[in-house]
């Protein structure tokens, strides 16, 4: 119990301490905080107890400060209201009594959140080949935040981890049901956010939703809030939380330098000179990480670098079809991509900016993809169809609004319409 | 009907079709769920991932919290080995794909001792000697025909070993024991010059066969010479055997002292052996040096060219092909 207390008050707490965000935005932002404020603490050798400490003590400070009231979700629509409800009680109910099943998670995000939290560091032996410990060089911020819920909840054992990956995807739908709902209508917010929790992939497949502890849950987090910035640019202080979001990116997993150096690309178009607040950020994070890297063994995992002069060897691999073929399974993904090409096509008539940002952030994500498969040395089929509906997952939030823009409740297709 | 009408059913069928794949897998999990609600945790972990969890608990209690342990796993079944890894933790683990490659580590001194074996069934705590013993059981003998010498009561068999070298050099003695008499031999195998001693006792008519009669009969892994005393004729065949590299050669059934080399040009990591097989002292001549042995003495040395010797002593050396097969030169 005090995993879930811990998961669900200490997040959207330190969230809340940058504003009055809504809940679920307020959760990834804590999330993201936590683990990029302790990964800098470790980094500079700053004890990650007294880390912590701090972070929850200018929490507190913050939430005073602030006076405005905390923003809770709001009942509107309630037919996709209690489609959404659905699935996450019927998860939460499995979640707090299923243990840990999956690959990823046990291999290694789980395991390194035990071994930060028994060794209360992020390059102690643990690291440094104490023990089994594959892919050394993934970035840790999940597993630091992960490392909290197991400190406060004084075990090791990762049911207590459960409720973090549920909680990521109850954020994120809550995430998209208000943004969406500010940026299209409340209705459309309400229905991506009920449509996100019944795709399979995200609800009940073993290998990287909700009830695993992959990471490309809180991947498609942090990419729908940097996504949800780019199309609120105008708002107070959006460059500072875009800048966040792309730390967190960064910090979460391997892909998440490329996709905030490619998010960056898209916002200097958008943030025009407000840019400069979102690439500081990111570089600070980006230097962290890098030495973070150089002080503790290679891992086992491709060396990036060396496999970029291979790629005009390997261009005939572009043609690949493995990976378009995932987006039309059924069983994972049901009509959602069908479903967002058709929309990418109306939304781009009814609100050019809005659709071009989302295709946009769609094709940027998808290229880097594109372009790790044209490089890996794995059999690129193989790859393929071990990450793909994984990685499809980090472009949700973009593809969900793509739908809410050509969904039947978008008042400027009403307006076209007349 | 109406652009939005039809936007509608677009969104109702996108939504069915999530739901008819997403609904009775959501059921599955929660009934799955509601079967283990009455079973405390660890149980619902056993029950989830089979008797291999079980095993898993089992060794969190035994294995010392705060020594590195080795975890060899075969090579297909490096999952195991991840997870294990994973519900051992924070003790702390080395992984090793197959015994070869712990073997392979034997000059790094910071390979763990304590070592557990797992595989996809189950884990448990172990030692390198039982893992490699299972393996060559789970293999077949190099010899399939091997040939039997006449029958005798006593002799000596001048080289016995289960050792490994380097993978993947896996040396061991085949052994084959014929009972030809009508009635039940006992056979007393001492393996010197530690001394041990065990009794066989083969049936009327039988045969009875080892893959790794050293390891089988004594339970170590050691080298040195055997004296076989049978109670009745006995045939046999043992084969000084390379299982890793798939050769064997058969071993003379010695009687008495030799020293007769015949001169031949040597391969590489040419060695010199000389035992003693008295119950006393003895003296060889070694290119004109005198050299006592103690009683059932095993001595052996590098050569470079084949020396001169002499004594009461039985003296062979051993050499080495590029292809890595072990060339016997015996006394005449």
């Amino acid at each position: 119990m005090i995993a879930l207390f811990v998961t669900i008050l200490l997040f959207p707490l330190i969230g809340w301490a940058l504003g009055r965000r809504s809940l679920g935005e307020a959760f990834l932002l804590g999330l993201g905080i936590t683990g990029s404020v302790l990964f800098i603490a470790g980094v500079v050798h700053v004890p990650l107890v007294i880390a912590m400490v701090l972070l929850i003590v200018a929490s507190l400070i913050g939430i005073v400060l602030t006076r405005r009231p905390l923003q809770l979700p709001r009942f509107h629509s309630p037919l996709p209201t209690i489609l959404m409800c659905i699935p996450l009680v019927a998860l939460a109910f499995a979640a707090a009594i299923t243990p840990l099943n999956d690959f990823d998670g046990r291999a290694f995000w789980a395991l390194k959140a035990k071994g930060i939290a028994h060794e209360r560091s992020i390059d102690g032996p643990f690291f440094h080949g104490g023990t089994l410990d594959p892919r050394n060089q993934y970035p840790i911020l999940i597993p630091l935040d992960g490392a909290v819920i197991l400190s406060l909840a004084h075990s090791l054992d990762d049911r207590h981890l459960r409720w973090l990956y549920l909680g990521i995807l109850a954020a994120l739908a809550l995430l998209l049901r208000e943004r969406i709902g500010r940026l299209v209508t409340p209705a459309a917010g309400a229905w991506c956010a009920a449509i996100l929790v019944w795709i399979p992939q995200f609800a009940v497949e073993p290998e990287g939703g909700a009830l695993s502890a992959y990471n490309d849950l809180a991947i498609a987090a942090f990419a729908a809030g940097a996504f949800f910035e780019l199309l609120d640019a105008e708002a107070r202080k959006s460059e500072i939380r875009f800048g966040l979001w792309l730390a967190f990116l960064l910090l979460t997993k391997r892909e998440g330098l490329p996709f905030a150096l490619g998010f960056l690309a898209i916002g200097a178009f958008v943030f025009r000179k407000r840019i400069v607040m979102p690439a500081v950020i990111t570089s600070v994070a980006t230097v962290a990480l890098m030495v973070w890297r150089w002080r503790i063994p290679v891992g086992d995992q491709e060396d990036v670098v060396q496999v970029l002069p291979t790629i005009p060897d390997k261009l005939h691999r572009i043609g690949i079809g493995a990976f378009p073929r995932h987006m039309l399974l059924m069983p994972r993904w049901g009509l959602l991509w069908i479903a967002v090409i058709v929309a990418a096509m109306f939304a781009t008539r009814l609100d050019r900016r809005a659709a071009s940002l989302a295709i946009a952030v769609i094709a940027s994500m998808l290229a880097i993809y594109t372009a790790v498969y044209v490089t890996t040395a794995w059999v690129p089929s193989e790859l393929i169809g071990v990450t793909a509906d994984r990685l499809l997952m980090h472009v949700i939030a973009p593809s969900l609004f793509l739908l809410a823009m050509a969904g039947p409740d978008n008042p400027q297709r009403k307006r076209g319409n007349r | 009907m109406s652009v939005r009408w039809l936007t509608r059913i677009a969104a109702a069928l996108l939504f069915l079709s999530l739901a008819a794949s997403t609904l009775p897998r959501l059921i599955a999990i929660v009934n799955n769920a509601r079967a283990l609600l009455p079973l405390p945790y660890e149980a619902r972990r056993e029950r989830q991932m089979g008797p291999w969890y079980a095993s898993i608990e089992k060794l969190r209690a035994e294995l010392p919290k705060k020594e590195q342990v080795a975890l060899i796993a075969p090579p297909r079944d490096l999952d195991s080995a991840i997870f294990a890894n994973y519900y051992l933790y924070p003790i702390r683990t080395r992984l090793f794909a197959g015994h070869n490659a712990y073997r392979n580590a034997a000059p790094d001194r910071m390979r763990p001792a304590v070592v557990v074996a797992v595989n996809a069934a189950h884990a448990e705590r172990t030692e390198y000697d039982i893992l490699r013993d299972r393996d060559l059981a789970a293999g077949h003998r190099i010899v399939a025909a091997p040939e039997l010498s006449d029958p005798t009561t006593t002799f000596v068999l001048p080289l016995a070993a289960s050792l490994d070298g380097p993978s993947p050099d896996t040396f061991l003695v085949e052994a084959t024991l014929a009972n030809p008499n009508a009635a039940p031999v006992e056979v007393r195998v001492t393996f010197w010059p530690k001394g041990l001693m065990r009794t066989i006792l083969i049936p009327p008519g039988t045969t009875t066969t080892y893959y790794d009669f050293i390891y089988q009969l004594f339970g170590i892994m050691n080298r040195g010479w055997m004296r076989v005393e049978s109670s009745q004729p006995l045939r046999t065949a043992f084969y000084f055997a390379n299982r890793g590299r798939g050769d064997a050669t058969r071993l003379p059934n010695a009687i008495r002292e030799a020293t007769r080399l015949a001169p031949v040009p040597l391969n590489r990591d040419a060695k010199l052996f000389v035992i003693n097989p008295k119950e006393t002292r003895a003296t060889m001549i070694l290119n004109g040096e005198s050299i006592s042995l103690d009683p059932h003495a095993f001595i052996s040395r590098p050569i470079a060219s084949l020396p001169v010797i002499s004594g009461d002593v039985y003296a062979f050396v051993t050499a080495r092909e590029l292809n890595g097969r072990t060339n016997f030169l015996w006394p005449q």
